[in-house]
């Protein structure tokens, strides 16, 4: 570049006070050339490390059949966790009650991401590279890739020679964990979708204090709550397409009476779901009574922006602690076409991996069963806003905290599965929302959406999942 | 004893940059799943399905506008913030430090900040707008906006390095030959133009070259504050090295677009050399 | 375009004073004070309303109407940071990680340039084009590659495994051996003549008449070691070797929405506090040594 400005003003540079000459002569051709070679050679060359590559080349260290009653427990064993719903001071709290407990084990509580991606990352990174955990926490759409992956342990045998009350737990959230036969992790972190709404804005409306029973009942209360002069930008507000939309939408697409997947047969281009999305359009682009939030549907109703959304159970603690104003709860609204179940589960499990030492699960598993019990399921719960995943936990000291708890505890009554096509497909959830959104902030056409939508996740299916299952 | 003072530097960068380069290539020609313990070799396999996947030409258009608008307004504003800064003015010092304090903060901070500057229900600037009577544009659903709000924010981050080092370049133009252009009867505008930017084009370049590897390497702006969305509008091939290993659990297809992307960064680099060799030579 | 290595603008800077003086002061106005003015007001207000919403209660963070200032100082969000991260032992293993680390960047650095610029070698072009080249490398593809490497050395959770990594420096070297090669070549040579050493030609006169640069490179890398994160993240995972932006991560929670804002920008405040007060001492050096890669770039 020297060279060149020197021709530019050749008898001037010599004059520069202090100048001289600089002999750079850094990106000439011959540099270039270099530089073409480098790259050339590195896409040649290739380094061996990281996956085998043979076929059937998996050691499997521990199965089913392993016999644990002669195995004996290791001392050291570590708990990943991303400390959901801001549970970092109670996990804290119970590991050391655990490690006071007993002399046998210590565990280490470890903060392995801030996100469940975070944590996805951390533990691939170990797979290949060394140092897994004992416990590792997953969420709903996390899990079955560790299954397919073959790097976490059926569990059933093992919590049976820890002796944990496996029948305890509530059904609806221990059985999303099962698949081919087998128990893969145990409800930890479980939450559902719960309708939000602002009592002061319902009260000026003139509504009744309850959630709507089913979502064309709500259609009919937002014209009032629009037309109260609420000051509000929105009736109702959904959740973010990149956050919780592929969730909340089984919603509507089961009160429609549709679905995005019968186990594996995908139906989420069927019309009782195309005219689920398209009612959600109405509302937004032509009624204009809803909006789609930009970051926090849960911030939104707290500030009164909006007089009503959905939102998980474990935004419950944070939207009571910065909003102004009585916050109701209740029920997720049904469809047309059915009114129950149609309330999602979600939240994160943990499960333990595969390629660790049976003493380490066996460790693992036994802190596993003192993080279940259900007096420590409900501290946890009391701290976060996660529901006790132990049916005979005593939840009277959380109600009394918090009465909108008792609704999201009720409401596990009426919780469905959700469907393999969000769930188990890996990248699915974000497929279904950024459908969601084209849908509802684009105003394209829900079927022409749908029918795209169905493509791509048939093509992770036959891509990403069809090929291990066994 | 060039190797004695430049061996440990070397034996450090080919240990912790080119292998994991060559590591990368080896994984992009395998079917591997992310935390899969088992791989199958697909040759090209991976490269073959991002050259035909439509979805690919989106990514490599949200990459070129944003790397084109944030090198450009990032070079474009930063020499007319440093000829301001280069004027004899109160505070300078002070002004030339705030600058550039951006720059050395975190992304993720920057982002967490400005997520919160943008929201439109209770953030700073709708509420600024709704001031001035208009509500603003959905930062954060419309694909353009959002694509718009990140060129922003990664601008006001690194404007200030720009600044600075061009302000560094101006004290070194010399002042006796816009005196004698201005003797000569050649205004501000004119003198600025012909004589002040063509000197400044060896530093021209290299703020082109670095900015745009940054630019290019981006994430922790768009992982904060968008996460890709709205619908991939601000999905870089940066980013979608991470969405395809870490959301779709696709390591062997996500080292393949790793691997596109250093060939980008190497023939833009290149390009940029050639270009600007040229320009420099007869600007 | 070039300059000598110190002091670049002294001469020039009395030659524009005598021209202000005859220009009248309307054009400093608009073309000095206006976009100076403006540009730092875009670069405060933002980080202002940072320290506010940190000395806000959650409700008024999203209140609407807008609320600019809180009713009065509240110290919740600090106090609530404090207690779910340990400051002081995370700042402790910050500062040990980045001042170890930016040290062996700097010296590295400064060594390797010295040996481009001023040691013989045959393929010396070859190995300054491989340093350029190695800027280019997207930094995930290090992480698992490396990760394995670490935890076969034995180096996780400990201060060398956060570090090591990271110590050799491609872009120091390249601001750097910018710098070595502005320098007059008289200089290095009068001490050649004199018998000295290469360590002791760069020890006492290539790095003193460089500081400004080493300054630059020495700020960039001290900016990366206390803003690492993916890396320190993944090979630490006992709570006493974690640095600050992971221990950051305990405030950021998936579920508790709004309620967090305020904790969030109070860690975030008290992040980047110590980066600001370094920048602040170093920034005069700095202006001066980025002169330098600059021009001769």
């Amino acid at each position: 570049m020297n060279p060149g400005l020197s021709r530019f003003l050749p008898s001037r540079s010599g004059d520069i006070p202090g100048g001289l000459q600089v002999p750079d002569r850094a990106f000439d051709r011959r540099t270039f050339l270099a530089l073409a070679g480098a790259g050339a050679g590195a896409l040649t060359l290739a380094a061996c490390a990281g996956p085998s590559t043979a076929v059937g080349g998996s050691t499997p260290s521990a199965t089913s059949t392993t016999d644990w009653a002669g195995v004996k427990p290791a001392k050291q064993v570590s708990f990943w966790s991303n400390h959901p719903g801001g549970s970092q001071a109670v996990e804290k709290a119970l590991v050391e009650k655990f490690n006071a407990s007993q002399s046998a084990i210590t565990v280490t509580l470890v903060t392995a991401g801030a996100s469940y991606e975070e944590v996805a990352q951390r533990f691939q990174t170990a797979l290949t590279g060394g140092g897994l955990p004992g416990l590792v926490m997953f969420s709903d759409v996390w899990w079955f890739r560790y299954y397919l992956n073959q790097s976490i342990i059926p569990l059933t045998s093992l919590l049976k020679a820890v002796k944990v009350d496996t029948a305890d737990f509530r059904p609806s959230f221990y059985s999303d964990y099962r698949y081919a036969g087998e128990q893969w992790a145990v409800p930890y972190a479980r939450s559902t979708p719960l309708f939000y709404y602002n009592k002061k804005h319902w009260a000026t409306a003139g509504l009744p204090d309850r959630a709507p029973k089913t979502w064309n009942e709500f259609a009919e209360w937002a014209p009032k709550l629009m037309g109260a002069g609420l000051g509000t930008q929105k009736a109702f507000q959904y959740p973010a397409v990149a956050g919780y939309a592929g969730w909340t939408f089984q919603n509507n697409a089961w009160g429609w009476g549709g679905a995005y997947s019968h186990d594996w047969d995908l139906t989420i281009d069927a019309q009782p779901v195309v005219s689920a999305l398209d009612w959600i359009r109405k509302g937004v682009q032509e009624d204009k009574w809803a909006g789609v939030t930009a970051n926090d549907q849960a911030a939104d109703i707290a500030s009164g922006a909006v007089s009503a959304t959905v939102s998980s159970t474990g935004s419950l603690v944070g939207i009571l602690k910065s909003a102004t104003f009585d916050v109701g709860v209740g029920f997720l609204p049904g469809g047309p076409a059915a009114t129950e179940p149609v309330c999602p589960s979600g939240g994160a499990g943990i499960g333990i991996p595969k390629a660790i030492t049976p003493e380490e699960q066996l460790a693992a598993a036994t802190f596993l069963k003192f993080l279940t019990l259900p007096e420590n399921t409900v501290a946890f719960s009391a701290a976060t806003g996660y529901i006790p995943t132990r049916t005979s936990a005593d939840t009277s000291a959380l109600t009394a905290k918090a009465p909108q708890i008792s609704t999201a505890i009720d409401q596990i009554a009426v919780v469905r599965t959700q469907d393999r096509a969000r769930v188990f497909l890996p990248g699915g959830d974000k497929a279904i929302a950024d459908g969601f959104g084209r849908v509802v902030t684009q105003n394209d056409d829900p079927q022409t959406v749908l029918t795209a939508v169905k493509a791509q996740l048939q093509d992770i299916y036959a891509r990403d999942v069809k090929p291990k299952l066994v | 004893m060039f190797l004695a003072f430049a061996g440990p530097n070397l034996v450090l960068i080919a240990l912790f940059t080119y292998r994991p380069l060559l590591t990368n290539v080896y994984y992009s020609t395998l079917d591997w799943n992310l935390g899969s313990r088992t791989a199958t070799p697909v040759g090209f396999g991976n490269y073959l399905r991002w050259f035909r996947d439509p979805t690919s030409l989106d990514v490599l258009r949200v990459t070129a506008v944003f790397t084109v608008a944030t090198v450009g307004a990032t070079l474009l504003l930063g020499l007319l913030l440093a000829t301001a800064l280069n004027r004899r003015i109160r505070g300078r010092t002070a002004a030339r430090a705030v600058v550039f304090a951006p720059y050395v903060l975190s992304g993720v901070g920057v982002g967490l900040v400005w997520l919160f500057i943008f929201d439109p229900t209770y953030g700073a600037l709708s509420a600024l707008l709704r001031l001035w009577g208009t509500t603003g544009p959905d930062w954060y659903l419309d694909r353009s906006w959002a694509l718009v709000m990140v060129i922003v924010v990664y601008v006001w981050k690194n404007l200030g390095y720009a600044a600075v080092v061009y302000l560094a370049a101006l004290q070194s133009v010399p002042q006796d030959v816009l005196d004698a252009a201005a003797l000569d009867g050649a205004g501000a505008l004119r003198r600025f133009t012909r004589i002040t930017v063509p000197l400044l084009s060896p530093t021209t370049f290299f703020l082109m070259v670095t900015t745009m590897l940054s630019s290019l390497q981006s994430f922790d702006l768009i992982q904060v504050m968008t996460k890709g969305g709205p619908l991939d509008g601000t999905t870089t091939l940066m980013y979608q090295v991470y969405v395809e290993a870490f959301v779709n659990g696709r390591a062997g297809y996500s080292a393949a677009v790793a691997t596109i992307l250093f060939v980008v960064l190497l023939l833009a680099t290149l390009l940029q050399m050639r270009f600007l060799e040229r320009k420099v030579h007869y600007a | 375009m070039s300059t000598v290595a110190t002091r670049p603008a002294a001469v020039p800077r009395t030659t524009r004073r005598r021209r202000e003086t005859v220009r009248g002061t309307v054009s400093t106005a608009l073309g000095g004070y206006l976009p100076v003015i403006l540009a730092t007001t875009v670069v405060v207000l933002p980080l202002a309303w940072m320290v506010i919403a940190s000395i806000k209660q959650p409700h008024e963070l999203v209140r609407l109407p807008i609320q600019w200032l809180p009713s009065k100082p509240y110290a919740g969000n600090y106090l609530e940071a404090a207690r779910t991260v340990s400051f002081g032992r995370l700042f402790l293993n910050s500062a040990l990680v980045t001042a170890f680390g930016a040290g062996v960047k700097v010296v590295l650095a400064v060594i390797t340039a010295y040996a481009l610029v001023f040691i013989r070698f045959p393929a010396k072009r070859l190995v300054f084009v491989l340093i350029l080249v190695a800027l280019m490398v997207p930094p995930h593809i290090a992480l698992v590659p490396n990760y394995t490497l670490i935890a076969q050395l034995g180096g996780r959770n400990t201060l060398w495994g956060i570090v090591l990594p990271g110590l050799g420096t491609a872009f120091g070297t390249f601001l750097l051996r910018q710098q070595f090669l502005s320098l007059p070549r008289s200089i290095v040579e009068a001490a050649e003549l004199d018998g000295a050493s290469h360590l002791r030609r760069l020890v006492a006169i290539v790095a003193p008449v460089s500081a400004p640069a080493i300054a630059t490179v020495a700020l960039i890398s001290i900016v990366f070691e206390w803003n690492e994160y993916l890396w320190p993240l993944i090979i630490v995972d006992d709570p006493n070797a974690m640095t600050l932006p992971v221990g950051l991560t305990l405030l950021q929670n998936s579920e508790s929405g709004s309620a967090a804002w305020g904790v969030l920008m109070a860690g975030t405040v008290v992040v980047i506090l110590p980066v600001l007060a370094i920048f602040a001492v170093l920034q005069r050096w700095i202006v001066a040594g980025l002169t330098q890669g600059a021009v001769t770039g």
